[in-house]
């Protein structure tokens, strides 16, 4: 049980205004940011997450403020951000350094119990058989879902994606949110996670919140989610596998998201 | 085209000195042609300049082709020293390697006998073996001078990042690693001679001081390059500056930093040879009182197992690095095929056209 709370927060780099005046609220939900490139969405997250810090506002977890970056706010990175040349399972393990002094660490002294946790957070993203292998020679999909796998190490109560699946294929992508959404689930957390694509963010989200100019231009449940608001969102763009997607039930069906996706592909 | 038209002096107009033309294309053409020509004056100067320096510095040094036509017989002498005649079976004419080996056991340059004593290896041409001789000196030079270098190396190397050391400040720990640097090892024995002695020990701490400057240098280098990702991704799990520094950071030049060690123990072996000749023990030194002494053979005996030395410590730090290059595919090929490849490879890689 965790609330995340984004009080009136803007991020200026200079002249340029990254994100302004946004306020929202949510607490035990896979929520979606979406919109365009350079919409704020990564500003955002990395506000929250403590890489960043707002030029003005606050954000809060639990009412505690965010000041830096903190072992409870787990983040998975477009690019993964994972070390390239060492196993997943040293990957997964280094998501608790927070709680290991650096000698330990250096020395792999963790406790037993650290290391149980790294390989059943493999397991959460099924890659326990792969936990030996390293991660430069895994595909881009495996390599975010030990990025996901890092981030649950780090017992977070609030999971944040940064464009997760951007750069992977569909089918890739459609696992590694399969796999996202079961974590925050199992690891009963809450998760704000930025998406461009519609599709994919209207089967897993279950809240969304669409950013035009660093501006919030909705933020509504599954069922208010329309396809003019998406217009709105990215201007005249095809919709098409919107509507279909939307009739889809809360239990995963990574089939149905597949189709989903190539249709999209397809139109 | 230009037969027909008033060019003017030719000379002048091949020079690009000359106005001519009013069309762009023309007037970009006597452009082009005068910066040509600014070109080879430069180029002129320069060689003229380069000429006067040689020929001050033959003069300097006191070159000259008589002595070397007056020398030419003593030299023919020393080379019957360096390669003493032999013969091969009792018949082909060969170098006398017996001559070679003998020294090397007499003088104990592989290993230290001892008639009769009981040795720690054991019996070996029915002497004792007491203890390592001067090659096994001069690799323990290099080694143990490394490995004290390499931490220090590892400190300043992470000092002088402008990750870890804001701007201004990390440049006083890469001042710290090229002064180290502008000091060659062979000084900083002379320098520590009060400190250690004439010896194997001063030799080994003016290695491990070139090691810092030197490998500090090349990790320096190593860690400009690495990505910001994996730093960010160790960060945003809330760890500590040190662990940033270990996971984030070196932990992506962990590979080069292998393979740049392997290289500057290759590099430190070659310095312990140097350092000996000046008095610090192994090879180096032996080589240089046999050279006192004029005995020619003798030199060759300590030039040939610096050849062995030098070279396995190469081939070895060689095979670490293709290694580590090629990731985690393991190197199949023998040692006699890559012998075979050598001079393929040598060539492809000096002219670029080589196709395997």
């Amino acid at each position: 049980m965790s609330t995340l709370t984004v009080d009136d927060v803007s991020k200026y780099y200079g002249d340029v205004t990254a994100v302004e005046d946004l306020s929202f609220e949510i607490e035990d939900e896979f929520a979606v940011l979406l919109g365009e490139s350079g919409a704020g969405k990564s500003t955002l997250l990395r506000c929250i997450n403590g890489l960043a810090s707002p030029s003005e506002g606050e954000i809060r977890l639990n009412g505690e403020p965010v000041n830096s970056s903190q072992a409870d706010i787990g983040m998975i990175f477009q690019q993964h951000n994972l070390v390239d040349g060492v196993s997943a399972y040293v990957n997964a393990l280094n998501g608790g350094l927070n709680r290991t002094s650096t000698l330990r660490s250096l020395f792999q002294w963790q406790s037993r119990e650290a290391k149980e946790q790294s390989l059943e957070a493999l397991q959460t993203v099924g890659l326990l058989d792969e936990a030996h292998q390293t991660v430069s020679q895994m595909s881009g999909g495996q390599q975010q879902r030990v990025g996901i796998a890092r981030a649950l190490v780090q017992n977070p109560r609030l999971l944040l994606a940064d464009e997760p699946v951007a750069s992977l294929d569909p089918s890739s992508a459609e696992t590694v949110m399969t796999y996202l959404k079961k974590a925050a689930v199992e690891h009963d957390v809450t998760a704000l996670v930025s998406l461009h694509q519609v599709n994919i963010a209207a089967y897993f989200g279950e809240r969304f919140i669409g950013l035009r100019d660093g501006h919030k231009l909705f933020d509504v449940e599954r069922d208010g989610l329309t396809a003019d608001l998406i217009d709105d969102l990215y201007g005249d763009v095809e919709t098409v596998g919107l509507s279909d997607s939307r009739q889809g039930d809360d239990e995963l069906d990574p089939e149905a998201v597949g189709e989903m996706v190539e249709q999209r592909v397809e139109s | 085209m230009s037969q027909g038209r008033d060019d003017g002096n030719p000379i002048t107009t091949y020079f690009g000195l000359s106005e001519i033309g009013g069309s762009p294309v023309e007037q970009k053409l006597t452009e082009l042609k005068r910066r040509k020509t600014k070109r080879r004056l430069y180029t002129l100067l320069g060689i003229i300049f380069g000429g006067a320096l040689f020929l001050f510095s033959l003069g300097a040094v006191g070159f000259s082709l008589g002595e070397l036509v007056k020398q030419w017989p003593q030299f023919i002498d020393a080379l019957g020293g360096y390669f003493p005649p032999g013969t091969l079976f009792g018949v082909i004419p060969f170098v006398d390697i017996g001559q070679y080996w003998e020294f090397m056991i007499d003088a104990g340059l592989i290993f230290e006998f001892e008639t009769g004593a009981g040795g720690i290896f054991g019996p070996l041409y029915g002497q004792e073996v007491v203890g390592p001789g001067a090659m096994f000196i001069t690799l323990a030079i290099a080694f143990a001078g490394t490995v004290l270098g390499v931490p220090l190396a590892l400190i300043l190397s992470v000092m002088a990042s402008e990750r870890v050391v804001p701007y201004p400040f990390n440049f006083g720990f890469r001042a710290v690693m090229s002064v180290i640097r502008s000091i060659p090892a062979l000084v900083w024995v002379l320098i520590l001679i009060p400190l250690g002695g004439v010896g194997s020990f001063t030799a080994t701490l003016a290695v491990a001081i070139d090691t810092v400057g030197y490998l500090g240098r090349l990790l320096t280098d190593e860690l400009e390059e690495i990505s910001e990702g994996p730093i960010e991704g160790i960060r945003s799990v809330g760890a500590s500056k040190s662990q940033i520094v270990s996971f984030g950071m070196l932990s992506q030049v962990f590979r080069e930093f292998i393979a740049w060690l392997a290289f500057d123990l290759e590099h430190n072996v070659r310095v312990a040879i140097g350092l000996g000749i000046i008095g610090a023990g192994g090879l180096g030194l032996e080589l240089n009182i046999q050279r006192r002494t004029f005995n020619y053979t003798e030199m060759m005996a300590c030039i040939l197992l610096i050849l062995v030395l030098v070279g396995s410590v190469e081939y070895l730090s060689q095979r670490v690095r293709s290694y580590l290059r090629e990731g985690d595919e393991v190197e199949t090929e023998s040692i006699v095929t890559i012998l075979i490849k050598a001079p393929k490879r040598i060539i492809s890689a000096t002219a670029g056209r080589g196709r395997e």
